[in-house]
């Protein structure tokens, strides 16, 4: 090979391997996914509300979520923290149709949720998030988020012990939404909006990078696909 | 403010005595502060006309360099001109030169038959050698007696009527012939006209391109010299140019958007990745990466086609591999429009299909939203869609004429503009050197408004010593110890 080509090639092959350095510099290594959990509450107090939550994380936060996201439906009931209270798990395909095709069954499963769900004796709202943190620590998801669906009365069941440790749910959104007035909130709506409080505090203290209570579900739907 | 207090229970004192003090502080160290305001004038305003200076003389490279460019693109331009009209010219020439000969002997022997027509024309009869005059004169000679004498008159009478008649009828036998001759001639008068017309526009043509060439040589030689009538002609001329292609390249970036928008949500079904490039995901990429591949089998279309000259090493490849490079990216583009187009066919039916999901999602029958549409009429966007994917790329591909126009202009508009701005930044820096001289001398009228007390205690102590100099003038101000310190109004 003649001076010149060998330094062509040489050239070229240096060229090369700095476009494949550019390419690796400028690929994004943060994850773009979303890994959202919805916790619904089958309690006493709110075990009526089933079927309209059902509908809301269907119609709502369904069509929200993207190829590549998780979504994780878990009951609120007396064992939070039980892998059987994971209603559905589903990590979605990079493929849309294929995405579409699962958030088909999603919506199927969800249907079969709210027919036939029984209701639970006890609230154990906190074992069901720590069930959540851990989940969507799993996924290594860059966006994570709890939406819970309760009046967030926690009652657990007797020798039960639950805590939100600091860092428990670093980087997690979490959103209360229709959080229900029980009849004692009726006669003192600061008992409601001390137990919001409270848990606002507690979640906070627990690395949530914010919570906020939703009314409309129209809202929900609307914040859930613009948050990306 | 409370720390300086002397005495922090008498603030009014303590200022009082605050004030004295810098009063005479100020008063003695007057001179030096004069100095160091005049030095630090000069000094920073020296700095800054230094900095103006350079800011000028870099201007004055830039417009120097600019105008190097420009005229030499425009020599260039015009060479280029010149080349093509003598390349047409030649080629015209070449064309009826070899014309020439065959149009010359067409002319020739149309000349020819014509000479031969008239000298034809010209054979004239014999004339009737004077028949009517005699056979007039038989007919009025007296009746002679004798019969056999009569009837001989009679008969040469007869015979000259007879002869009469057969030379008129020769003769005009003649003249039918002679103009029969002349009437053939006719084509060919109409030939030779036609022949000479031909002429004429091959003459005109050449004296219309030769016009031409002397116009564009005359231009070519002023560009030469470098006039400054040709170079703003020039520098008007880029700035439109730039103006029209910027105009351009940007109609056909929004057609690339477009373009992406089409192929965008389909690419996500075929090119199905969690990836991250540059903040979007690698189905938008590989989408935005056939549009740009689109641009640039146009630009290599172009290029072999001779329209551009982006890469001049393409133009100098020999005619058989420009026109293989040419046929792998008009096939390439082809390729790409065809692609585009099923794509854009995929994209409707995966938008039907969303439509169907959310309506399913949100508990409605999806069917019977769908059959709203009628067949027909829900078919249009589809055939639209699949036209755009299609025509699109042919558009994009002519964006490399704009774009090497762009480029060109481009190269002089930007650095024009970067003169102008150099050129600003000289005035504004220069401006600067003449505030800070200004506002040092400025600071020094404010230094001594301060303390004019003492200052007009001291001139009226000199002014009722004996030899005393006249009031304190502003910019002549006089110190203690007799030294004059000036300050000169900035230049």
């Amino acid at each position: 090979m003649s001076p010149v080509r060998a330094s062509r090639a040489s050239l070229s092959r240096s060229l090369a391997t700095l476009g494949i350095l550019l390419l690796c510099a400028c690929s994004d290594a943060r994850s773009h996914a979303r890994a959202t959990a919805v916790l619904i509450d089958v309690s006493g107090t709110y075990f009526d509300q089933l079927g309209e939550m059902v509908r809301i994380t269907r119609a709502g936060l369904l069509p929200g979520i993207h190829p590549g996201d998780s979504f994780f439906v878990i009951r609120v009931e007396e064992r939070s923290y039980d892998r059987t209270a994971v209603e559905a798990a589903i990590n979605f395909d990079a493929q849309p149709s294929r995405a579409n095709a699962q958030k088909l069954t999603l919506s199927g499963t969800l249907d079969r949720f709210a027919r036939n769900a029984r209701r639970a004796q006890y609230t154990d709202v906190t074992g069901a998030i720590l069930l959540a943190a851990e989940y969507l620590r799993e996924t290594r998801a860059g966006q994570k988020e709890i939406i819970i669906f309760s009046d967030l009365k926690e009652e657990l069941p007797k020798g039960a012990k639950r805590s939100l440790e600091p860092g428990e749910l670093t980087g997690t959104e979490v959103v209360a939404m229709n959080v229900k007035r029980l009849a004692a909130d009726e006669k003192d709506p600061s008992a409601y909006r001390a137990r919001l409080a409270e848990w606002g505090t507690r979640l906070t203290r627990a690395g949530a990078s914010s919570f906020r209570v939703v009314l409309e579900p129209e809202e929900l739907a609307q914040a859930f696909a613009q948050e990306r | 403010m409370h720390s300086l207090y002397l005495w922090p229970d008498s603030p009014a004192l303590s200022l009082v005595v605050l004030w004295l003090l810098s009063q005479v502080l100020l008063y003695a160290a007057r001179v030096p502060v004069h100095r160091g305001l005049r030095k630090l004038g000069t000094a920073l305003g020296g700095a800054l006309r230094l900095v103006a200076r350079w800011l000028r003389s870099v201007s004055d490279d830039l417009r120097r360099r600019n105008r190097e460019v420009l005229l030499e693109a425009g020599r260039a331009e015009s060479e280029a001109r010149l080349e093509h009209e003598f390349q047409r010219l030649a080629t015209t020439f070449t064309a009826e030169l070899k014309e020439y000969p065959g149009l010359h002997r067409r002319l020739d022997e149309s000349v020819r038959t014509v000479e031969e027509d008239l000298k034809a024309s010209a054979l004239t009869p014999p004339e009737a050698p004077g028949w009517p005059e005699a056979v007039q004169a038989m007919a009025n000679m007296p009746k002679a007696g004798d019969r056999t004498v009569q009837k001989v008159l009679d008969e040469i009478h007869r015979s000259a009527v007879a002869s009469e008649k057969k030379a008129l009828s020769e003769y005009r036998e003649a003249m039918a012939r002679r103009h029969k001759v002349l009437a053939q001639t006719a084509p060919i008068w109409k030939a030779i006209r036609a022949l000479l017309e031909e002429v004429q526009r091959a003459v005109t043509g050449a004296l219309s391109a030769s016009s031409r060439i002397d116009a564009y040589m005359e231009r070519y030689e002023k560009i030469r010299r470098g006039e400054d009538l040709v170079e703003r002609g020039l520098s008007a001329s880029t700035l439109n140019l730039f103006i029209i292609s910027l105009f351009v390249v940007a109609v056909a970036g929004f057609g690339g958007l477009v373009n992406f928008q089409l192929i965008a949500r389909p690419m996500s079904e075929l090119v199905p990745s969690g990836g991250w490039v540059l903040g979007m995901p690698i189905s938008m990429i590989a989408a935005l990466v056939i549009v740009l591949m689109e641009v640039a089998a146009g630009i290599f279309l172009m290029e072999t086609l001779g329209i551009t000259h982006l890469f001049p090493r393409l133009s100098g490849l020999p005619a058989s591999r420009r026109r293989i490079i040419f046929l792998v990216a008009l096939t390439g583009l082809a390729l790409l429009a065809a692609v585009e187009a099923s794509l854009a066919i995929l994209r409707e039916q995966l938008f039907e299909a969303d439509k169907a999901l959310a309506l399913a999602l949100a508990g409605e029958t999806a069917r019977g939203k769908v059959e709203v549409a009628a067949p027909l009429v829900s078919k249009i966007p589809v055939i639209g869609q699949a036209v755009l994917g299609f025509i699109l790329p042919w558009i994009l591909a002519m964006i490399a004429v704009p774009l090497e126009m762009l480029v060109e202009s481009g190269r002089h508009v930007i650095g024009r503009a970067l003169q102008l701005l150099v050129r600003g930044s000289a005035i504004v820096v220069r401006l600067c050197a003449h505030l800070v001289r200004y506002l040092t001398a400025v600071l020094a009228f404010v230094f001594d408004i301060y303390i004019v007390i003492p200052l007009q205690v001291e001139r009226l102590a000199k002014g009722r010593a004996p030899g005393a100099q006249g009031p304190v003038e502003a910019g002549a101000l006089r110190n203690p110890t007799e030294r004059t310190v000036t300050f000169k109004a900035p230049r």
